[in-house]
C-alpha cells in the first residue's frame, strides 16, 4: 500500500532490512528522501552504503520491510525512467567514443537532454570524439555523470563517485552535480571523503551497521559543535591532561595530542603552565571528522 | 503508441549500431573469426584439394565453422567481459531493455557470420570451381545462417556463466573442440568408431550433416534424424542459457 506521502517522496524506506546469511546489510533502516538536494550518505565500508543503493534501484531484494522508489517498487520501469545513476566499479565499453555512449544511454528515456546539450553542461566538449578507453580517471567518471543525468532524471544515485580521482577530478565534478542539484534533481551519493559531504551535501546520514546512526546537515554540525579541538606537541602524560579542567577526552593523533575540551580558555591556562615548552599549538571548532568519530566511538563503545 | 515504438526502434538501431562499432574496432576479434576459416578453406579445397569432391564437402561444413566463431566468441567473450565491468548492471537499472541489447549483439553476429559465409562462397564459386544451382546456394545460405543460433545460444551461456578470462579459455576449447571432433575439418568417417559416435553429441556434426545433404554432396543417413536433433538441441540450450541468465541476475 502506498500512501499519499510515499508518491510526492522520492525515496522512501520504512523498517528496510536486508541480509546475507548471516550478515545484516540493512538493519531496521527507515529513511524519507522528499526534496531536491544532495544527500550524503557516509560511513565506513561495509556500513551498508552500497547495498542501501542496489536495494533502492531494485538490483537486491529488502529482506523485509517496505520501500519505494518515486512511488514505485524499486527497479519498476516508471521508476527507471526517472532515475539516473553511477554504479561502483562500474565501467563503459572501452571501444565506443563519449558522443556514442550519450547517444545510446539517451535513447532509452522519455524525454532526456540533447547529446550536445550534455556535453556542454558536463563539459565533455575536449573530448567528446574520442574512445572511453582513452580518457582519464577523472574524465571517465564525468562521462558516467553524463550517463547518469541524459534521461533528465529527478532522482541520481551516485555510489562513491569520486573515489580514486585527484582532488581537480574530485572538484570539476562536484560543481556539475551542485549544478544539478540546484535545477531541482535528488541527488543520494556515498562517499567516505567528509571533505566530500561537507562541501557538498545539503544533508549527512552517517550509516554504521545497516542504520542510519545521524541524520543532520553541515551547518547543524558546525552550530551544534560544542567546545572546541585543542592540537599541540607536549611532554605531559595523556593520563595528566585528562584531569586538567575542562578536557572531555584526549587522543593520539601523530606526533600530535588532539584534546576536546567544552572550556578551551581554562585549559590552555592549565596546560602552557604545566608544559611551558608546548609546541604546534593550534585551537579549532570540531570539524565533521571530530563529529563522525565521536559517532563511531560512541555507537562501538554501547 | 506509434511514438513509444519510433523510440524502441530508434533504441534498437542505436545500440545494433553500437555492437558493430566495438566488434569493428577489436582486432583481435574480427581478424581471427573472419580470416582463419576464408584461410583454411583457400588452402584444403584449391591449393591442396584431396581430391575433386574437396571443395563442395568442405564448403558445406566450413560454412558452419564460419558463423561458430563470430556465434560463440562475439557473445562469450563479450558479454562475460561486459559483465566483468559493470556495464551489464548499468544497463539493468537504466530503462534499457535486456531484449535489446541481445537483439542487436544477434544482429552484429548475423552480419558478421554473413561476410564469413559469403567470403567461402566467393572462393568457393571463383576459385575452386564449385557450381551449384541457385536454389542450392540458397537453401546451402539458409542452412549456414541457420547455424548460428545454437552456438549463439551456447556463447550466451559462457558469458552468463564465466567470468572474462574463463570465457576466453572455454570459448577456445569448445571452438577447437566442436570444429574437431564435429568434423567439419575432416570428415568424421575416418574417425575410430568411439569418436564417430560422441560426434553425434556435438551440434556441428548435426549441422554440417544438414549441410552437406542440402548441398548434395554427401550426408549420412536421414536428413530428418538430424533436422529433429538439432531441433531438440537448440531447445536445451534455450532453457539452460534461460537459466544462467536467471542465474547472473540474481548473484
Amino acid at each position: 500500500m502506498l500512501s499519499s506521502s510515499d508518491k510526492s517522496s522520492r525515496l522512501v524506506m520504512t523498517d528496510v532490512c536486508k541480509s546475507y546469511g548471516t550478515t545484516q546489510a540493512l538493519n531496521q533502516l527507515s529513511l524519507n528522501i522528499e526534496k531536491p538536494g544532495v544527500y550524503a550518505i557516509l560511513g565506513h565500508n561495509g556500513a551498508g552504503k552500497t547495498t542501501l543503493i542496489n536495494c533502492a534501484l531494485g538490483l537486491e531484494k529488502i529482506s523485509s520491510g517496505n520501500m519505494t522508489t518515486l512511488g514505485s517498487k524499486p527497479g519498476d520501469i516508471k521508476a527507471k525512467l526517472r532515475t539516473g545513476v553511477i554504479l561502483q566499479n562500474s565501467e563503459l565499453p572501452d571501444l565506443l567514443t563519449v558522443n556514442e555512449q550519450i547517444e545510446l544511454f539517451a535513447s532509452y528515456y522519455h524525454t532526456p537532454f540533447s547529446v550536445t546539450e550534455i556535453i556542454d553542461k558536463c563539459d565533455l566538449g575536449d573530448f567528446a570524439n574520442k574512445r572511453y578507453k582513452g580518457l582519464s580517471g577523472g574524465q571517465k567518471r564525468r562521462v558516467q555523470f553524463a550517463l547518469a543525468v541524459v534521461g533528465n532524471p529527478d532522482l541520481i544515485f551516485l555510489d562513491e563517485p569520486t573515489t580514486g580521482l585527484d582532488i581537480d577530478a574530485r572538484k570539476t565534478l562536484w560543481n556539475v552535480i551542485r549544478e544539478f542539484a540546484n535545477k531541482g534533481k535528488t541527488i543520494i551519493l556515498t562517499t567516505h571523503y567528509l571533505e566530500e559531504a561537507e562541501n557538498l551535501a545539503d544533508r549527512i546520514l552517517i550509516m554504521k551497521a545497516g542504520k542510519i546512526v545521524s541524520d543532520t546537515t553541515p551547518q547543524k554540525i558546525h552550530l551544534e559543535a560544542k567546545g572546541s579541538v585543542i592540537q599541540c606537541q607536549t611532554r605531559l602524560p595523556q593520563s595528566s591532561i585528562t584531569s586538567l579542567p575542562g578536557v572531555d577526552s584526549v587522543s593520539k593523533k601523530g606526533k600530535f595530542l588532539e584534546i576536546r575540551s567544552s572550556d578551551d580558555t581554562a585549559t590552555l591556562r592549565e596546560l602552557i603552565a604545566q608544559d611551558p615548552q608546548i609546541s604546534s599549538l593550534t585551537v579549532s571548532k570540531p570539524s565533521l571528522e571530530n563529529f563522525f568519530a565521536q559517532i563511531e566511538n560512541s555507537e562501538s563503545a554501547q | 503508441m506509434n511514438n513509444s515504438f519510433n523510440r524502441t526502434m530508434r533504441s534498437f538501431f542505436l545500440e545494433s549500431g553500437a555492437e558493430i562499432l566495438k566488434s569493428f574496432r577489436a582486432p583481435e576479434f574480427i581478424l581471427p573469426t573472419l580470416l582463419m576459416p576464408v584461410a583454411f578453406y583457400t588452402l584444403f579445397a584449391t591449393i591442396v584439394p584431396m581430391g575433386p569432391e574437396s571443395a563442395p564437402y568442405l564448403l558445406a561444413t566450413y560454412g558452419v565453422f564460419a558463423v561458430m566463431g563470430p556465434a560463440i566468441f562475439g557473445f562469450g567473450i563479450s558479454v562475460a567481459n561486459e559483465r566483468d565491468k559493470g556495464w551489464l548492471a548499468l544497463k539493468r537499472v537504466s530503462p534499457a531493455t535486456g531484449g535489446s541489447y541481445i537483439a542487436a549483439k544477434v544482429l552484429s553476429t548475423l552480419i558478421f557470420a554473413s561476410f564469413s559465409v559469403a567470403s567461402i562462397y566467393l572462393v568457393a564459386g571463383f576459385a575452386a570451381d564449385v557450381s551449384f544451382t541457385r536454389a542450392t546456394w540458397a537453401s546451402l545460405l539458409m542452412i549456414h545462417l541457420f547455424s548460428v543460433f545454437p552456438f549463439i545460444l551456447i556463447g550466451l551461456s559462457i558469458g552468463f556463466l564465466c567470468n572474462a578470462n574463463a570465457a576466453v579459455a572455454v570459448s577456445n576449447i569448445l571452438f577447437l573442440s566442436f570444429s574437431a571432433l564435429g568434423g567439419l575439418w575432416i570428415p568424421i568417417m575416418v574417425f575410430p568408431p568411439a569418436m564417430q559416435s560422441f560426434a553425434h553429441f556435438l551440434p556441428t556434426y548435426h549441422l554440417s550433416e544438414i549441410a552437406l545433404a542440402v548441398s548434395q554432396t554427401s550426408g549420412q543417413g536421414d536428413i530428418s534424424y538430424h533436422l529433429l536433433v538439432i531441433g531438440v538441441m537448440t531447445a536445451l540450450l534455450a532453457l539452460s542459457t534461460a537459466l544462467a541468465w536467471s542465474k547472473q541476475r540474481n548473484s
